[in-house]
């Protein structure tokens, strides 16, 4: 069975801070991405013409599974580096343009 | 992470699976409990086994006892602190707005309503400034009951499994959420991980290894269920999502105030009070005119929840809400009513696509339905996903315990304390408050909160006990303690039916002669529940036998060296 | 025929349906008849037999209960079923015998 493999599998795990750092980014950045989908998927709905309650509620069901999807991503993936910048850094873009946006909305 | 998908994903299951597991077990069996909330209610408040009412008429029931209503006293101080200046005196407030609810299994109907402050708050974006109050009452009479008596099923198991009473900052919500996230990971982690779904959906082996079955077990509960399994977890994050992902409150504020007061006006329902005082037409007048609506709309049916805005002024207003019935979703067709004059404001509209799939998903899990077949399939269900966590323990377990054994190393031990605790000392707790609830004083003071502390300090005892007698998991055998708490299980259970009797009078024959299912149901499930884990505690006395007989066969015939290479052979299989 | 009646023939439906598509796997059908494998030719038949029972089952859902509730019971029926098919045949296969009656042994 593959659970709990051996040492011999394990070829990039090397340190627990590696494991840590992975974990974290599944967490945090995970939370991140689904937080600057969430802001900015609603936004982009309100400023296409739904009402603003329409769209939280269809974005809070897609958020669940954009976090599903990039937290186990985040452990597939090869660098966690990459894995780092692609939610930390797409959440926070993601934030940053939902918030220029309910600026040009008001 | 690994160099394979299926590797990280095997890794992700496991540690997650495990660590989450413990909270995971918790939410889907107090889950599973409280798919019969109602029915714990019942069997714990003995003065409340009668039929299900309807709404009561509010003329001459829900207004009376709507006037009666009093300030809670706790939320009375948690609003002082909130406010500036000394609130008025609690009976001088005045009831602003007024709210019941029943379901097609309540016998009791819960009330309550918002006392106007004239305070202003101390945070200026604080916009809910009122003291709450709220009540039971015996919907035949209008007679108010003592809420000193604790709802074991909708006010302790139910908050239970998505909350674990830890309220200190949502704490308890986000940890569910996290552990609910993690359910669906580990959902689709173990369908990469499980190379033959339908070749194997059907096999269980109980007679091989304790690895090869508890897999056996693990895999099965996991797939037939995993429709149910991943659907329960999603619609758990939807529901509170609000509370996961404040959008509303923090930057998407100015969006969320703009259509707030948008609705307002699409509606027509004031928003604001308009000071002026004004009388309360007939209410019940109100209800017959919803009923008929909902008829013509070919959607028949009973009141659920009835609501009073801006009570005694000129901009009240009374919304009706039809019960959940016949529908998944959580469908109120709400008609709302000119409190004044009884006059039809607006009926709900119906739903657009997003929030009909919303409701679906939420109704779903709420489950407001009148489906007794569907409840008990829930429940099974939700025991599923129970026996799922557990073998998932029993083989994260027993696939270490020889290596950690050999190394001298704890974790396997310490994994298995902790499996007992939240598997079978979780039961203990369970069964030891309803002998609680059936032992205690009826007139203790504080009667519920004794039940709490029963239920705590069992589990606590039941942990104890669990990491006291898994010593020899150390030894690679298995813990004497999963037999003897089992044990425990079982005669808890039966002396919970039986006190039942004793103090209540309520018998098996009785109540399912009179065909009282609820508290029927309690008791059967119970005596049900004694009977499994009797059964599991003579089997795991027999594994055991024949573990330690196999173990000292390997001490007696073989050298140290021998039973190492046996050791690394079973590790790798 | 009374609701109750209707939804307990469904729940019977699937318990038999999903035993048959089990009997046309050869583990299964060795665990029931003591034969080696499947004869091949009766595969086709247990399986059409199967899904003709889960259809028959989720016609009978359907004519109790509001369409988005029948679909619901079905698929909870059908977990509970496989369960109960699965015990059956590692503690009673015997009990399923009946299923595949007509065939003789092989």
């Amino acid at each position: 069975m593959a659970a709990g493999c051996p040492s011999s599998m394990i070829v990039l795990m090397s340190s627990s801070s590696h494991i840590a750092s992975r974990v974290a980014a599944s967490l945090l950045g995970g939370y991140a991405f689904s937080w600057g989908f969430t802001v900015f998927g609603i936004t982009l709905l309100v400023w296409a013409g739904m009402s603003y309650h329409e769209a939280q509620t269809l974005v809070f069901m897609l958020a669940f599974l954009v976090f599903l999807v990039v937290f186990c991503w985040a452990f597939a993936a090869a660098r966690v580096a990459r894995v780092w910048g692609v939610l930390a850094g797409g959440g926070a873009a993601m934030t940053a343009a939902a918030w220029w946006l309910t600026r040009t909305l008001q | 992470m690994y160099q394979s998908f299926r590797q990280s994903m095997a890794w992700l299951h496991t540690w997650f699976g495990l660590v989450l597991g413990f909270v995971l077990m918790a939410c889907f069996f107090f889950g599973s409990l409280s798919v019969f909330d109602r029915e714990i209610d019942r069997w714990a408040i003995p003065s409340s086994r009668f039929e299900p009412q309807p709404m009561p008429r509010f003329d001459t029931i829900l207004g009376p006892a709507m006037r009666a209503l009093k300030p809670n006293p706790q939320d009375y101080a948690r609003t002082q602190e909130r406010v500036i200046g000394a609130l008025p005196a609690p009976e001088t407030l005045v009831l602003s707005s007024f709210w019941a609810y029943t379901t097609h299994r309540d016998p009791v109907l819960v009330m309550g309503g918002e006392f106007a402050v004239p305070n202003q708050p101390k945070d200026a974006s604080d916009e809910h400034q009122h003291v709450h109050g709220f009540t039971t009452i015996d919907p035949r009479t209008g007679a108010e009951l003592p809420d000193s008596q604790l709802k074991i099923g909708s006010r302790f198991f139910y908050p239970m499994h998505y909350s674990l009473h830890l309220r200190w900052m949502n704490l308890g919500y986000w940890i569910v959420g996290l552990a609910a996230l993690v359910m669906l990971a580990a959902l689709v982690s173990g369908v990469v991980m499980h190379r033959k779904i339908f070749r194997e959906l059907f096999t269980f082996r109980p007679h091989k290894r304790t690895q090869r079955s508890a897999l056996d077990l693990h895999n099965l509960t996991g797939v037939v269920a995993l429709p149910f399994h991943f659907f329960f977890a999603f619609t758990g994050l939807v529901i509170f999502a609000g509370i996961y992902l404040p959008v509303g409150d923090t930057l998407l504020k100015p969006l969320h105030d703009a259509d707030e007061i948008r609705e307002a006006e699409r509606t027509g329902l004031p928003h604001d009070a308009a000071g002026v005082a004004a009388p309360l037409a007939s209410v019940d007048a109100m209800v017959a005119e919803a009923k008929r609506i909902w008829a013509e709309r070919d959607m028949a049916g009973e009141v659920g929840s009835l609501r009073i805005e801006h009570l005694d002024d000129a901009n009240g207003y009374v919304s009706v809400y039809r019960a959940g019935s016949d529908r998944v979703a959580l469908v109120g067709e709400g008609i709302h009513f000119k409190a004044g004059t009884g006059e039809l404001l607006r009926a709900d509209p119906p739903r657009t696509a997003v929030s009909s799939i919303n409701e679906f998903l939420t109704g779903l899990h709420l489950q407001h339905f009148e489906h007794w077949l569907l409840r008990w399939l829930y429940f099974v269900g939700g025991i599923a996903g129970c026996v799922c966590i557990a073998t998932g323990f029993i083989f994260f377990v027993e696939k270490r315990k020889r290596q950690h054994a050999a190394r001298g190393e704890s974790g396997a031990r310490c994994v298995d304390a902790l499996a007992v605790t939240t598997v079978t000392g979780m039961l203990i707790a369970t069964v030891t408050m309803l002998v609680a609830n059936r032992l205690l004083p009826v007139d203790l003071p504080q009667r519920g909160d004794w039940e709490q502390y029963v239920f705590w300090g069992a589990w606590l005892l039941a942990a104890a006990h669990a990491f006291w007698r898994t010593a020899p998991v150390l030894q690679a055998r298995i813990a004497p303690a999963w037999a003897e708490q089992s044990v425990a299980v079982a005669l808890l259970a039966v002396l919970a039916v039986i006190l039942n009797w004793t103090s209540t009078g309520d018998h098996l024959l009785r109540t399912i002669g009179n065909g009282y299912w609820p508290v029927a149901g309690v008791d059967l499930t119970l005596l049900g529940g004694a009977v499994l884990a009797v059964v599991a505690a003579n089997r795991l006395r027999q594994r055991a036998a024949q573990e330690s007989l196999k173990l000292s066969d390997v001490e007696a015939g073989a050298t140290t060296s021998v039973a190492n290479g046996r050791v690394g052979e079973i590790a790798h299989v | 025929m009374s609701d109750a009646l209707l939804l307990f023939l469904a729940l019977l439906c699937n318990v038999a349906g999903l035993a048959w598509l089990a009997l046309a796997m050869d583990v299964h059908w060795r665990q029931v008849r003591g034969d080696q494998a499947t004869p091949p030719r009766v595969v086709p038949v247990l399986r059409g037999l199967g899904a003709v029972a889960l259809m028959v089952s989720l016609g009978l859902c359907l004519r109790v209960d509001h369409a988005s509730m029948a679909a619901l019971v079905w698929v909870m029926a059908l977990a509970a079923a496989a369960l109960v098919v699965a015990f059956t045949l590692s503690w009673r296969p015997r009990l399923l015998v009946p299923l595949a009656v007509w065939v003789r042994a092989g």
